[in-house]
């Protein structure tokens, strides 16, 4: 009878997939958070080295683009509710090309239909903002000499991320009539340090990528939005960092609640995902 | 999108289809590129009527790419929309969530000036299926008026061009929803020529919605503004439907409205 959670875990190359995976999987370790392993997990090949670099305080390396695997966490949480927590690790790329090449792979179409829970990872820092005719008027059009050729174009970065959820939610086969309850939706914004701001998660998400929030606000009945530090600073990949490897990985790392509030458990975010569900 | 994608949308409703009318090089594709712009700024709409999803993103980014500020590259206007053989415009698709969690499918055609053009003048141009097609379907139309070509040394043919088009459009649209937009609207015309174009226009009944855009900033006013109140009209656009009588009873059940009185 027990609750399996399969997460959805989406995001580009770059957002912090592995390391928010193997911060979570080094807490559920020490047991410094909500949630508890009741178990022992069954392959943690994707995050051993991972861990091993965070321990050591270096960065862990970019995951390779073709490799997806699986990892199933046995987990209680305060209230003894149980489940199954399945955590994907995968290269970034395969997301981005989804929506590029318009192209669903077999095994994902399987994870997207059976995944429980949709957890989308953002990392604003790193998204372009382009300027257009309304941000940065031209003061003269007489230059503007019209093109012979059709332009490349490639999608603004917030219209991939509405695409990329339209294309899986085509694919999970929900409809939109109605706001949708299942899958419950959490965003999480990634690599909060990077942002150095105090706004809430759901304004600055609002203020940054407006056509996201307004797609997602009028789509699910209570998408989550959460700032999301893994790291809580940002570490390099040759250069140990000397406290963390003093303290260990789990003193840092934080997550900020929709209330604005900060807290250490980065469980929080699943933990919150179980307790809904009930 | 094309004719037979339109099933996915209209299989469910009939999409409020929005035609855009006008001349070549008047600016309808920059009128739907702008749109797309402040979408994706989120000024476009209110929380009235929040982006729900689009069928046809990619085709909205690629009207709008020409108007971002690309590196070493100013913006442009978009280059002239062929018209080919194709018998039924491009279609663009935004769908908005209402307050009361209802979604609304609207259509933007986006056809070619010459199609106009032939039609204005052959109502039964063999190239102007395309036309013909928004004539028809069109639940809205927006008419331009180009007032650079207005104001320009060829504005005689423009005005009269207009005319034509304006006469066609208004005996077609038989009573459904039009309005009559400026583009470009920084550019100054002769106020006889103002008072020519809203002539044309005027038969359809006498207060047609008139609206002024522009992409450049003139002066104090957002460029955005003109847009945005071309885009809250069309919006509020219904389609006749039937009115049910309401009836005052006590009770609630609503199986003893009638027969009550």
């Amino acid at each position: 009878m027990a609750a399996q959670h399969t997460i959805l875990l989406v995001g580009e190359s770059n957002v912090g997939k592995t390391h928010y995976g193997a911060q979570f999987l080094k807490r559920l370790m020490v047991k410094s958070c909500e949630l508890k392993m009741t178990g022992a997990p069954t392959n943690l090949e994707a995050f051993t080295t991972a861990l091993s670099c965070l321990t050591e305080g270096r960065a862990t390396d970019h995951t390779p683009a073709n490799i997806y695997t699986e990892s199933v966490w046995p987990i209680t949480d305060q209230a003894g509710r149980y489940a199954e927590l399945v955590w994907p690790d995968y290269g970034g790329e395969q997301v981005r090309s989804l929506v590029t090449q318009r192209q669903i792979p077999a095994a994902w179409r399987d994870r997207v239909i059976e995944a429980t829970d949709w957890v989308v990872l953002i990392r604003l820092h790193s998204l372009r903002s382009e300027d257009d005719l309304f941000s940065r008027p031209l003061q003269s059009f007489a230059a503007g000499e019209p093109q012979g050729e059709a332009a490349e174009y490639e999608l603004s970065d917030q219209a991939r991320a509405v695409e990329l959820l339209q294309m899986l939610l085509y694919l999970a086969q929900f409809n939109l009539d109605r706001p949708l309850v299942k899958p419950r939706l959490t965003i999480l914004l990634s690599c909060w340090d990077e942002l150095e701001t105090t706004e809430m998660p759901a304004d600055l998400l609002s203020s940054r990528l407006p056509m996201l929030w307004s797609f997602v606000r009028s789509n699910w009945v209570s998408p989550n939005v959460l700032g999301l530090s893994a790291l809580e600073r940002a570490l390099s990949m040759t250069d140990a960092d000397r406290e963390y490897a003093i303290r260990g990985p789990e003193e840092f790392g934080y997550v900020v609640l929709p209330n604005g509030a900060r807290s250490p458990d980065i469980t929080l975010p699943i933990q919150q995902l179980m307790a809904a569900r009930t | 999108m094309g004719e037979s994608d339109l099933n996915f949308v209209s299989g469910k409703i009939k999409p409020i289809t929005v035609g855009i009318v006008g001349p070549e090089s008047a600016g309808k594709t920059t009128l739907l590129g702008a749109f797309y712009l402040l979408l994706g700024k989120g000024t476009l709409t209110d929380d009235a009527n929040l982006f729900s999803n689009s069928y046809t993103l990619a085709g909205w980014e690629a009207v709008a790419t020409y108007l971002r500020w690309k590196p070493g590259q100013p913006p442009s206007f978009p280059p002239h929309t062929p018209s080919g053989a194709a018998r039924a415009p491009g279609m663009l698709h935004l769908a908005f969530r209402r307050e009361d969690g209802s979604l609304r499918d609207f259509l933007f055609a986006d056809a070619p000036g010459e199609w106009f053009q032939k039609w204005a003048i052959n109502e039964q141009a063999a190239d102007a299926e395309g036309a013909r097609w928004i004539a028809r379907h069109a639940d809205v139309t927006l008419l331009i008026a180009d007032r650079q070509a207005l104001a320009g040394p060829k504005m005689g043919t423009a005005r009269n061009d207009f005319q034509l088009l304006a006469q066609r459009a208004v005996a077609e649209s038989r009573g459904r929803r039009l309005a009559l937009v400026w583009t470009k609207g920084d550019v100054d015309v002769a106020e006889a020529m103002e008072a020519q174009i809203r002539k044309a226009v005027a038969s359809h009944s006498s207060s047609v919605p008139e609206f002024v855009v522009s992409v450049s900033a003139s002066g104090m006013t957002d460029a955005a503004e003109g847009f945005r109140e071309v885009f809250d009209w069309v919006l509020c656009t219904k389609r006749a439907g039937v009115d049910l009588p309401m009836t005052e009873v006590i009770g609630h059940d609503p199986l003893f409205r009638f027969g009550r009185r």
